[in-house]
């Protein structure tokens, strides 16, 4: 059902008879739009592509055949675990470091240096470009001949010579990670200044009346009030970058050899690279497992704030 | 969601947000200086070291964003790069003018674009207005349904969308991506209208109902204009949400129906070489609409984003 029919229908019913509708139905109907999307773009292709892992299904060839758990036993026992791995390795450290990076900022430009309110703007374009724009900077910066992450390292006497950091197995995971902080972090600082601009000053002045240092305010006074705060944006960094897709794809499309590969490029790449349906929805059935526990937490999490 | 390398898509946090709430104004200048002396020397030195060391990797890279668009394309290819462009030129911006390809990106980025922000507009304030004026069973089990439908990954959804939309002749047209990208901002546009719906005394509807306005004219004519400035901030989300889309451009159209995110990625990388100043350039294009976006935005989504968290 496409979203047009769905308005004529409300406009016509509840124009011809707008007092025979209960308050209830009308509400209802108000929802349809928005559900029928929600069912049509969301839960029937969440459960369609479920579905696929038990059978044996091709994108391009029609037809299926029903192969019972086969599809997930194969990928339990193909690279299942180098996935996962690989999955936690990024989401872990997009997390971590934009956390470490936005927490640092926020405190820095919660004092009140100089031009604070210019740079606090400053720093959110990094969140503001397109994922694409993060991932061709990047690129360019961790580009292999001509790139300025090798002049930098090198003029400071890191690296020995030009890296393909990109194109490295053992470089390649890092670099994503640090261009997906460059992009995350701005966000945490926006979150985590607003967190501690509600800590009352009254209970630093009194503390510091009292003789307690920066550093026993801090960890007394400043960080048991963001407490709700760093629980939410960590939880929920971490659930978005366990299925970040974009700049991964871009800047590496999961290699080289397979090294920067999570679930998010592997089920992509799976279904629309290699056609393969039915290993592709078995890959997504063993993610959505995982990325469901992280759901409930959130929305628990969600509610405990709510409910009041 | 996927989300986040777009506008992000920062999800309401539990509460409505309560978009109107911006954060504390900055203490007046007199306040200011009297709290400076107070702060402790070494406070101030940690403070400036942090914003010296993650300020610059916030903004150098965005610097080298904006000398490499300048560079001529002959210096580009040097090592070690020059950090200034000795002569600084606009001959990249010209020759993105002349690739027509790229303007049929343009035209379909903000062809889709404009589509969802109507219409995601059109939908979530609807949807907002059932969750915030009504009382119903499943209410609430709903709203958090639609709340989580953003933490599905997009990458496993498309794997049967596209047999969807192929089913149905949809491949490679405007509706499959609009349809999509709206889906994607209802969690925020209908949790951030409901909030502006909340705060519209039930008082008000009320009377309008007793003067004998029907329900649908009580919403286009009472509460929709009170909603103003909601509506105008999530058609703004929802702009930007299918501005910065790529997976779903990518994957669901061809290059005639492509945006510029997938666009750009088909017209410059994986060649042999990288016209990396035409590819800078064409980054900052592709950024300014976002970014007037958000300097529009910037009131209700610093307020909207963090009011419903920080008390968590």
């Amino acid at each position: 059902m496409t979203v047009s029919e769905v308005h004529t229908t409300k406009h016509t019913e509840s124009q011809q008879a707008p007092r025979r509708l209960s308050d209830g139905q009308f509400a209802v109907l108000l929802l349809l739009p928005g559900v029928a999307l929600l069912a049509g773009v969301v839960l029937y292709p969440l459960v369609a592509a479920l579905v696929t892992a038990f059978f044996e299904q091709s994108l391009v060839i029609p037809g299926r055949t029903f192969v019972g758990l086969q599809n997930i036993v194969d990928v339990l026992q193909g690279d299942f675990l180098r996935l996962l791995g690989q999955t936690l390795v990024f989401t872990v450290g997009t997390t971590v470091l934009p956390f470490v990076v936005g927490f640092a900022l926020a405190l820095a430009l919660n004092t009140k240096i100089r031009g604070a309110k210019v740079l606090r703007g400053l720093m959110l374009i990094p969140w503001l470009v397109p994922g694409v724009v993060v991932s061709f900077l990047w690129m360019w910066i961790f580009n292999a001949n001509y790139g300025v992450m090798n002049a930098l390292l090198e003029t400071l006497g890191l690296v020995d010579g030009p890296q393909a950091w990109l194109a490295q197995p053992g470089t390649a995971m890092g670099a994503v990670i640090l261009a997906k902080t460059w992009q995350s972090f701005p966000w945490m600082m926006v979150m985590l200044l607003a967190g501690l601009q509600t800590v009352p000053g009254e209970l630093h002045e009194a503390a510091e009346m009292d003789g307690a240092g920066t550093v026993r305010r801090f960890l007394a006074i400043t960080l048991p009030h963001l407490k709700g705060i760093v629980g939410l944006v960590l939880l929920l960094e971490f659930i978005w970058n366990f299925q970040h897709f974009d700049i991964i794809y871009v800047l590496t499309g999961g290699g080289p050899a397979g090294a920067t590969q999570t679930f998010a490029t592997a089920v992509y790449e799976t279904a629309f690279h290699g056609f393969d349906l039915g290993r592709a929805g078995a890959l997504g059935l063993l993610w959505m497992v995982l990325l469901m526990g992280l759901v409930v937490v959130y929305v628990r999490f969600s509610e405990k704030g709510e409910e009041r | 969601m996927s989300a986040t390398t777009q506008l992000p898509a920062t999800p309401p946090s539990g509460r409505a947000p309560a978009a109107t709430t911006a954060p504390a104004p900055a203490p007046a200048p007199r306040r200011r200086r009297a709290a400076l002396r107070s702060e402790r020397p070494g406070v101030r030195l940690a403070a400036w070291v942090t914003v010296v060391v993650c300020g610059g990797f916030g903004l150098l890279p965005v610097y080298w964003l904006l000398a490499t668009a300048l560079t001529p394309r002959d210096q580009v290819f040097a090592y070690p790069p020059r950090l200034f462009p000795a002569a600084p030129t606009l001959d990249a911006f010209a020759a993105l003018a002349s690739n027509e390809q790229l303007f049929v990106y343009l035209r379909n980025s903000v062809v889709v674009s404009v589509i969802t922000a109507v219409l995601s507009v059109l939908v979530s304030a609807y949807m907002g207005y059932s969750f915030s004026k009504f009382r119903y069973r499943g209410r609430r089990s709903l709203m958090y349904l639609v709340l989580a439908s953003q933490m599905f990954p997009q990458a496993l959804l498309l794997v049967t969308l596209y047999s969807v939309f192929s089913a149905y002749g949809l491949l490679n047209t405007y509706t499959a991506l609009v349809l999509s990208f709206t889906t994607f901002t209802l969690p925020l546009c209908v949790w951030m209208l409901k909030g502006f719906f909340d705060t519209i005394p039930d008082e008000l509807v009320e009377a309008a109902r007793v003067d004998g306005a029907s329900r649908l004219r009580i919403i286009h004519s009472i509460v929709l204009p009170l909603a103003a400035p909601g509506l105008i901030a999530a058609g703004l989300f929802a702009f930007v949400r299918g501005w910065n889309d790529f997976i779903f451009a990518l994957t669901l159209a061809g290059p005639d129906k492509q945006t510029l995110p997938p666009g750009l990625v088909n017209t410059f990388i994986g060649e042999a070489s990288t016209a990396w100043p035409e590819l800078m350039a064409a980054s900052l294009v592709v950024s300014l609409p976002v970014a007037i976006a958000f300097i529009a935005l910037q009131k209700y989504l610093v307020g909207g984003l963090t009011a419903g968290a920080v008390k968590g």
